[in-house]
């Protein structure tokens, strides 16, 4: 007896429509790891930004010296320590002069194109006048003031210790009396220490500029045009030095990524994949690097070869490799349980083609955000063994040694400490957000 | 647990010795000898002033002087600094240092599960943004950077801390800040990575579903568990905190330990270098055994092992 439900009604072997036929068809083209990788990258803004940044700072770091009118190392001891941006005294004769730290004049034109030290003339120390003539207008830079409050001030501080207390009287120094009074205000009759110390560096005119006579009190701030970011204390171009410094902190990074992938990985691998006493010898030889900490390590190395550029790459190279070499064994020891791994053995694969065309393609995505984080902390070793006076040595720059130059001057110029340091930060800053990014798009489980 | 901590003194012990031996050979790898650059051209000085350093010895006595020395407590005398022992510099500058690097890792540790915590629990909201902010800032600037600004801003201008040395407890604000904030920005990320962690596991689920009060939940439960990947982090972090950091003690004027070995590289004093890096490995060695030890007392699912 024939079910009637069993039976096929005819329509059903009608061919399908179109339509229904591409509903299985897999629409979008297929990616690879990479690709996929690269999609979710390109979606992040802040690690897209961060890369544009990076590639910036590389391509600076490599054309600007090329035309750049001066060198790391040309020096010009008349403009030494001059800023970047500076209050200058107009003249007549259409000139600016700007009064240095140390009571000289540069002159510069009113656009702010130096010119050069003023031709000193007479220097009264006794009356703390210094004489100058620029181009036939006779100044004279007069600190008597600022010196004279300055003795006073020593005198209130002295005074202050001895009795113990850190109010002082507003009469025993006439510079704060006439703070006040040329203020219209009411003179207190004490204040604090801190006070008059604030009033004499901060409030005080420091210097009085008289030319042919009578006093200029005309400012203009202008930018310095001969050099973009002033000049360090031998009158060298701050901005073409950190570009150097760019440059070997760029070279530092991109090695340290360098010996990473070519030893960190193999290493790592080779350690893994053989397994057994090869690998317990390999992880202990690791142990031991690792047990001595990293900075001791560096700097024994430096003493063996002595500070400069190729013995902080030597020494990273020797050091830096481990992590890697350890997430890598890690990834190897898992991957190679697969199948694939097992196919490749069966179809007569050696262990070094395994590990190069198998394992290595496999693990891309950690070994790459490894990378980009090591980057980041090899520049900023560098930086801090310049620093220390153990890395790049005179007259080369790095953004460790310059913010080492700048630290005796800090308090008078701090610009020049200020250019490197904002140089290392966003550099690390921007290599830390890269990697961030890199590790959100390809290795989504080491989200921290 | 008895034998575990055997096994891992004897481990730690081979370390040391490790690294003694390395330093050992790193020294006499070095060119030229540390009396060359001196002027004195009569050969019978040098060879009396290597006489006196036992130099004129074969090298595998040396060594076994070395070590047998070094397990007696007795480091040598410096070559660069007439007349001083290394023992005695080395505890002229370290009780600077470990002041710095206990204050330091006591700030480290205190701000940062707090922060961290803190962080976890309003996750995504606006404090949790501004402390990653912060704590990315603080990975990121050079401590000779942030150093240098600290004096800048609170000795120059506002004129609250002094700007050398440590004569007085002002002096020690700076240092201490400066070294603790590289690992307090870890260990705020450590911290709110591993609260997150636990929150979302179910014995969580549990305590708060039978009602507990959330601040037994936070304390007994969350904190407990969410602290052991910190308690790894903290024997290194002590070691280095307290073994000086010479960019800190170098920008702030603390003849502490860290400015001491960066100087005797600088000087290539032999003695003091091998004395001070002994002294390092065997602080770190310690620091990362006793938290090991901790560990296991903390953790009891970790086994001796």
């Amino acid at each position: 007896m024939k079910d009637e439900s069993m039976k096929i009604s005819p329509e059903l072997w009608e061919p399908l429509e179109q339509e229904e036929k591409d509903a299985e068809k897999i629409e979008r083209p297929s990616l690879t790891f990479l690709q996929d990788g690269w999609r979710r990258l390109r979606s992040n803004w802040v690690a897209m930004f961060s890369m544009v940044v990076i590639l910036l700072i590389t391509v600076g770091a490599i054309v600007i010296p090329w035309f750049w009118p001066y060198t790391y190392k040309q020096q010009n001891l008349d403009l030494a320590n001059v800023p970047a941006s500076m209050e200058t005294y107009p003249l007549s004769n259409g000139k600016n002069v700007y009064v240095t730290p140390q009571y000289t004049l540069i002159v510069m034109d009113s656009k702010g194109n130096l010119e050069g030290l003023a031709e000193s003339g007479r220097k009264d120390m006794i009356g703390k006048k210094n004489y100058y003539t620029v181009d036939g207008v006779d100044l004279c830079v007069d600190y008597s003031l600022y010196s004279a409050a300055t003795a006073e001030y020593r005198s209130l501080e002295k005074k202050a210790d001895a009795a113990g207390t850190d109010m002082v009287e507003t009469s025993d120094a006439d510079y704060l009396v006439n703070y006040f009074e040329q203020r219209g205000d009411v003179v207190p009759e004490q204040i604090s220490l801190e006070e008059a110390y604030n009033i004499l560096e901060n409030k005080m005119e420091r210097v009085v500029v008289t030319a042919g006579g009578e006093k200029l009190t005309e400012t203009v701030r202008l930018r310095n045009h001969t050099y973009l970011l002033g000049t360090d204390g031998l009158g060298r171009d701050l901005f073409i030095r950190i570009v150097y410094g760019a440059r070997i902190s760029l070279l530092v990074g991109f090695f340290a990524a360098f010996i990473n992938f070519v030893v960190g990985v193999f290493y790592g691998a080779i350690a893994g994949y053989l397994g057994g006493e090869v690998d317990n010898i390999m992880m202990r030889v690791i142990d031991i690097l690792d047990s001595i900490p990293m900075t001791l390590y560096v700097i024994l190395i430096m003493v063996v070869v002595g500070p400069g550029l190729v013995s902080i790459i030597l020494a990273l190279g020797l050091t830096f490799w481990v992590k890697m070499a350890r997430i890598v064994r890690g990834q190897v020891l898992t991957l190679k349980q697969q199948e694939f791994v097992k196919a490749a053995i069966v179809t007569g694969a050696d262990t070094k083609r395994i590990i190069v065309k198998h394992l290595i393609p496999n693990m891309m995505g950690p070994i790459m955000v490894n990378i980009a984080m090591q980057i980041p902390s090899a520049i900023f070793n560098e930086a801090f063994l310049s620093f220390v006076g153990l890395g790049i040595s005179a007259p080369m720059a790095s953004w460790g040694t310059l913010c080492n130059d700048a630290l005796a001057g800090i308090y008078v110029y701090p610009y020049q400490m200020v250019f490197p340091a904002i140089a290392i930060s966003v550099t690390i800053l921007t290599f830390n957000l890269f990697s961030d990014g890199l590790r959100d798009a390809f290795d989504p489980k080491q989200r921290k | 647990m008895l034998r575990y901590i055997i096994k891992r003194v004897i481990s730690a012990i081979i370390t040391i010795w490790f690294i003694m031996t390395l330093t050992f050979i790193l020294m006499k790898a070095i060119p030229g000898d540390p009396f060359a650059s001196e002027k004195m051209a009569d050969p019978v000085i040098i060879e009396n002033i290597k006489a006196k350093y036992g130099l004129d010895k074969p090298l595998i006595e040396q060594y076994g002087k070395y070590l047998y020395d070094y397990a007696h407590g007795d480091f040598g005398i410096s070559y660069m600094k007439k007349g001083l022992t290394t023992n005695g510099i080395i505890s002229a500058g370290f009780p600077y240092s470990l002041r710095i690097g206990i204050w330091a890792s006591v700030m480290v540790l205190a701000l940062g599960i707090f922060f961290g915590i803190i962080a976890a629990l309003r996750q995504n909201k606006i404090v949790d943004r501004v402390l990653m902010i912060l704590a990315t800032l603080g990975a990121t600037i050079p401590s000779f950077v942030f150093a240098t600004g600290f004096l800048f801003v609170f000795s120059k201008i506002l004129g609250w801390v002094p700007s050398f040395g440590v004569d007085n407890w002002k002096g020690y604000i700076g240092p201490v800040v400066v070294s603790a904030l590289f690992s307090l920005a870890y260990v705020v990320r450590l911290m709110r990575t591993s609260t997150l962690d636990v929150l979302s596991q179910d014995y969580i689920r549990t305590a708060r579903a039978k009602g507990l009060p959330e601040w037994r939940v936070l304390g007994k439960h969350v904190m407990r568990n969410a602290i052991l990947p910190v308690v790894t982090y903290i024997g290194p972090m002590f070691a280095a905190l307290i073994t000086g950091s010479f960019v800190v003690e170098k920008v702030f004027g603390i003849p502490g330990i860290g400015n001491l070995f960066t100087n005797s590289i600088l000087n290539r004093d032999y003695t003091l270098i091998m004395g001070i890096t002994v002294f390092f490995a065997v602080i770190l060695v310690i620091c990362i055994l006793v938290v090991d030890i901790l560990y296991v007392l903390i953790d009891p699912r970790i086994k001796y092992q």
